[in-house]
């Protein structure tokens, strides 16, 4: 049967207009253009002294400014100074590159560090579980890598960043001034990005790949927390579900809201909140978002067998290999000194010294607290608990770390490693989640504690110009940063508390939704009998600890 | 010919091998068990859910004699794993009705 003339013309009309749409963004003449061979990458524009004053000074646009007849005077002056020394001029494009080059490789090795901390978590995981499921939590943590990632280059990294030039340019690595444009949402409104699909075309440039394998390493932390929570009771293919769920969606959305110049960054200029919603490296953006997944997921998946009894108190499944849960932690702190310095992206930044101190000092007194607290309530240390509890610390302090003391480090620490415990024992005793390896405490909870503290503890020492807040003075002083409640900036505080939950709730709630539908359609749990066996043979077809095979010998 | 099965602390195999030993038994077998007699075993807090470790690790030791042997080996059993606290193990003897030993096909008590 042909088409009617009408339809065809209205085809015609439609695959023109979504021609139009596709190409005419890569086509207009002032957009800017891609640089995969990173040699356009870094120049005079991009050198700045360590206070963060700019070497070439730029034409003033806003003629209506109070400012502008001293930015022009100052612009002129450059200009005329330019042109009696063109060495220095040229000279000053190679010193920017190489600005850029050393935060390249800074932030590209930081995010190999992170990578690592992949093995860190599979070791801690596989360890706290029992050994007939060593396999099964190796390929959890092992397909979480693999496919959260082919999600994330699909659309993840597109959703997160792809508007990121419009609010957030990443000075430290060259702007990436071709992700400049949302999906949902507009200026300072930005709600999901819309560049770099499959980090093809305005993608496909070296400054937005060094952020790319730098942001995809914090999106896969992600997505290996859940492991820890629905580990021992989920089906494999209902697992990979999750993890592209996290690559593709629920990670990137959130992320595009604060790191990505979205809403929730933008409202301390938009709603006169602080410096708009703060989080350094991740405590929420990365952790909270993670463990309250996690939740989401332990609740609809329920307790493994036998973990409660009739009488609904909770038994005890001990881990299998203590060698692994303390060697995975050591990783993984080891690991955290690329997660939380690299993300200035920079290490022309040099906070970065005292954000790697801050995460350590809020790791072993996270470790401490937890011990202690562990040992006046049971008699003994537990060795599960004490590594929970320097992940707790790490975990919380990944928010302030750049914006802290020390001795609030350790403060935030022990804050940690008391609400890691407690969390521990209030899922395990009265709201009966069953979380194997603490994932919703460690990483949900401690999440959310580390983004309130930075509403809390931040003095002001960092973080001037915050999200375009408070560039040249905030609260009345010159050079101010972010600043929290003790410091006496309470909207601060607001803001933090209120987009701490807001994370919470996002990820719980999108988490709960999606998957009770998907477990209606088809129940994402084992069958009781694979549980009872261990999931290692059942999914795989392979035991961890294989029992010796008897061989003939011909 | 008898079996003897020795439920036996592990950290008592040295004593109880010298024991034997000084005797002339020159052969035996150990397989790991778990058990618990009076001893009991005792509760721990993982993560605060409370368990109990019912079940302590012990050795048994399989030992064939011939009848007239059968009480001088009991003895030195005895003897390398008592201790005298609660624990220290049990010793059961059982009748056999045949041994061959594989490589000659002897059977009897020369295949003991």
């Amino acid at each position: 049967m042909t088409m009617s003339a009408a339809r065809r013309r209205l085809y015609c009309l439609l695959l023109a207009v979504g021609l139009y749409g596709l190409l005419a963004p890569a086509t207009r003449a002032d957009e800017p253009k891609p640089d995969p061979a990173g040699i356009a990458t870094g120049d005079k524009t991009t050198v700045v002294d360590a206070a963060g004053n700019s070497f070439a000074v730029p034409a003033p646009t806003d003629k209506n400014s109070p400012d502008y007849p001293k930015n022009k005077k100052d612009f002129d002056d450059y200009q005329s100074q330019a042109a009696k020394e063109p060495l220095a001029v040229k000279l000053a494009d190679s010193v920017g590159h190489i600005r850029i080059a050393t935060n390249f490789a800074w932030t590209l090795n930081t995010g190999y560090l992170v990578l690592f901390m992949q093995a860190g978590f599979a070791l801690l995981t596989c360890g706290l579980v029992r050994k007939k499921n060593a396999g099964h939590l190796m390929m959890l943590n092992f397909a979480a890598y693999v496919f959260a990632f082919l999600a994330y280059y699909a659309v993840g990294y597109a959703f997160q960043f792809g508007a990121v030039a419009v609010n957030a340019a990443p000075g430290n690595l060259g702007g990436i001034p071709t992700l400049n444009q949302y999906l949902i949402g507009s200026g300072q409104w930005g709600f999901l990005g819309g560049k770099g699909f499959f980090l093809a075309g305005p993608a496909y440039d070296a400054g937005s790949n060094c952020l790319t394998l730098f942001e995809v390493v914090f999106m896969e932390t992600a997505g290996y927390i859940i492991v820890g929570a629905i580990c021992e009771r989920i089906t494999f293919w209902a697992f990979l579900l999750c993890e592209l769920f996290i690559g593709a969606i629920l990670y990137p959305v959130f992320g595009c809201w604060v790191w990505g110049g979205g809403w929730l960054s933008q409202i301390g200029s938009t709603l006169n909140l602080g410096h708009g919603y703060v989080d350094f490296a991740g405590s929420t953006v990365v952790h909270a978002v993670g463990g309250f997944c996690a939740m989401a997921l332990a609740v609809i998946l329920g307790p493994r067998l036998g973990k409660y009894g009739k009488d609904g108190k909770p038994r005890a499944f001990p881990a299998h290999n203590l060698v692994y849960v303390v060697t995975g932690t050591f990783i993984l702190l080891f690991g955290w000194m690329g997660f939380n310095p690299g993300s200035t992206l920079g290490a022309t930044d040099l906070r970065i010294s005292v954000v790697a101190v801050n995460t350590n000092l809020a790791a072993v007194a996270g470790s401490a607290a937890a011990l202690l607290l562990w040992y006046f309530m049971f008699g003994k240390p537990d060795v599960t608990m004490a590594c929970n509890g320097m992940l707790a610390g790490l975990v919380a302090i990944t928010a302030p770390c750049a914006f802290v003391s020390p001795t609030s480090a350790v403060v935030i620490g022990v804050l940690a490693g008391i609400l890691v415990c407690l969390g521990v024992l209030f899922n395990e005793r009265v709201t009966k989640i069953d979380d194997p390896c603490g994932a919703i405490s460690v990483h949900g909870f401690c999440g959310w504690l580390g983004a309130v503290c930075v509403g809390i503890f931040a003095d002001g020492t960092y973080g001037s110009g915050w999200n375009g807040v408070g560039a040249t003075s905030y609260l009345g002083h010159p050079g101010q940063g972010v600043t929290g409640l003790i410091h006496g900036d309470s909207r601060q505080f607001l803001c933090q508390l209120g987009g701490a939950t807001l994370c919470a709730l996002w990820a719980f709630g999108a988490t709960y939704i999606v998957f009770s539908v998907v477990n209606k359609i088809k129940p994402m749990r084992v069958s009781p009998e694979v549980e009872r066996e261990g999931l290692d043979v059942p999914e795989f077809g392979m035991q961890a600890y294989p029992e010796d095979a008897v061989v003939t010998v011909e | 010919m008898k079996r003897i099965d020795s439920i036996i602390r592990p950290q008592n195999l040295d004593s109880v091998k010298e024991h034997l030993t000084a005797i002339g038994v020159e052969a035996l077998t150990i397989t790991e068990v778990r058990g618990f007699g009076r001893q009991k075993g005792h509760s721990e807090f993982y993560r605060g859910a409370e368990y109990a470790v019912d079940f302590v690790p012990k050795l048994m030791l399989t030992i064939l004699a011939a009848d007239n042997r059968v009480d001088e080996i009991v003895k030195a059993i005895a003897a390398g794993a008592r201790t005298g606290k609660m624990g220290d193990g049990k010793i059961f003897v059982t009748p056999l009705d045949e041994v061959v030993r594989i490589r000659t096909g002897e059977v009897g008590d020369s295949a003991i």
